[in-house]
């Protein structure tokens, strides 16, 4: 048994088997005065928040990423053990590449570096109207841009009047609004729909 | 045959012709139609509407000439002159205003497009046939109906197919059956993941463990009912991961179970 389906054995027993049922008080004091014991953020206001980093990636080196903001910024990201990946789905560190977007978010070290919690790669979040349908694409009009959203069958999630996600997105419907998120096909009008946010 | 074909352009011509002119003449529309097409570039802003009304007040003359008796050679040589103007009005306007409406046959907008030269175009040598037939279009309707009205419905519906114009008639309702029937956004099947992840997110556990949680979806895979996602979290100080159970097909948000298991040491921290 490889060690990914070892560790997936030891989480699913973990959260399936009930053993060791811990109570409430496990995860801390319930007192008020616990919440107001945690350290503040310092952020100033209106200043960048320290713990956030975007860019478009130009070196990728042992768990290292470097990314050029779109201010101009250089950030150095560091990824760890926790650290959750995005493309689209969850994945991991070896499908990032040179030239995607990313968005970070995590803890910043004293050297300047961002330790990533999470990271997002090409991600993109657009409000637009559907200017044509194909087979499993989606023309989008975002502000006089034309868009070409694909869906990817088994990963493309359609929200309806905020009910719960379904995978058919067979209601969407030409000239009517939509907010998207999805992966963007780096330096291409392209995108992969992740989900769908629709009135039905 | 050829006589039949030449003498039935006369109404075809005659009906494009007294449709643009109702709309030039009689539309609400009219004013701000001319304003809009390239008639502003060509005679300038004021004398748009009145060149406008002009040309629809010929176009209705002459339509109604092609269409009604007696034959006259002179109807067909005034369309044949009006259907070329309209060719050249066009490919100026395609040039000097791209987009600019041609305002050709409605208040709908349409730039002037490829449809609109080639409708244009299609007229050109209908009205020549007119102007170079003799007989009168009901004469060879009567001898031939059949043959004669299938030509002209042929016709008249080749004009429509050209005209963008009239696109939201029959050419958006055509589509969205087309998309009714084929449903190309059927998408994939089975359980998205935001459908667990919101699921997981109003339950009970989630609640209480939220706080411990520093990643986004880290991984997930299927277990039989149940559907496994893994965050990173902190608890007491030191690294976990955030296992939660989530149900795969129900949406029973109070069954979500959670573990918080230090991987590095194997052990379970916390399950609720």
């Amino acid at each position: 048994m490889t060690p990914k389906m070892d560790r997936r054995r030891l989480l699913s027993t973990a959260v399936l088997g009930g053993a060791g049922l811990v109570g409430a008080t496990a995860l801390g004091s319930l007192a008020p005065e616990a919440a107001f014991a945690a350290e503040a953020q310092p952020v100033e206001p209106g200043a960048p928040d320290p713990n956030f980093a975007e860019g478009r990636i130009s070196k990728i080196s042992a768990g290292t990423l470097l990314a050029t903001g779109s201010d101009g910024v250089l950030h150095s990201i560091r990824v760890t053990d926790g650290t959750s990946i995005w493309k689209l789905y969850p994945t991991t560190f070896d499908q990032v590449a040179v030239g995607d977007g990313m968005y970070a978010r995590g803890v910043r070290l004293p050297d300047g570096t961002l330790a990533a919690d999470s990271i997002w790669v090409n991600i993109v979040n657009l409000h637009a109207h559907i200017a044509a349908v194909g087979r499993n694409t989606l023309h989008l009009d975002h502000k006089g841009q034309r868009i070409v959203a694909h869906v990817v069958p088994g990963l493309s999630a359609a929200v309806y009047n905020s009910t719960p996600a379904v995978s058919d997105l067979s209601l969407l419907k030409v000239g009517r609004h939509v907010q998207v998120l999805g992966a963007w096909h780096p330096d291409t009008n392209e995108i992969s729909i992740a989900t769908v946010y629709a009135a039905a | 045959m050829v006589g039949m074909i030449a003498a039935l352009q006369a109404p075809l011509v005659g009906i494009v012709l007294i449709w643009a002119a109702r709309f030039k003449l009689f539309s609400r529309h009219a004013e701000a139609s001319a304003r809009r097409s390239a008639l502003t570039r060509l005679v300038g802003e004021n004398r748009a509407l009145p060149a406008y009304r002009l040309l629809g007040g010929a176009e209705l003359l002459i339509g109604a000439a092609l269409i009604l008796p007696p034959v006259l050679r002179l109807e067909g040589v005034a369309a044949t002159t009006l259907t070329v103007g309209f060719l050249g009005y066009l490919i100026y306007a395609k040039r000097a205003a791209p987009d600019a409406s041609c305002g050709c046959l409605s208040a709908a907008t349409a730039p002037v497009a490829g449809r609109s030269i080639a409708r244009s175009a299609l007229l050109v040598p209908a009205s020549l046939l007119a102007a170079w037939s003799a007989t009168g279009w009901w004469t060879e309707l009567t001898a031939r109906p059949v043959a004669g009205a299938g030509l002209l419905m042929a016709e008249l519906a080749l004009v429509v197919m050209l005209s963008p114009e009239l696109d939201h008639r029959w050419l958006l309702p055509l589509r969205q059956l087309w998309v009714n029937v084929t449903h190309p956004l059927r998408g994939g099947s089975g359980v998205p993941l935001l459908r667990s992840v919101q699921q997981l997110q109003q339950s009970r556990v989630f609640r209480r463990v939220g706080n411990l949680i520093s990643s986004d979806v880290r991984e997930h895979w299927d277990e039989d009912e149940w559907r496994m996602i893994c965050y990173s979290a902190r608890y007491q100080g030191r690294p976990a991961t955030a296992v939660f159970a989530v149900p795969l097909r129900a949406y029973e948000p109070d069954s979500v179970r959670v573990a918080l298991v230090d991987d590095r040491a194997g052990a379970t921290l916390v399950t609720l």
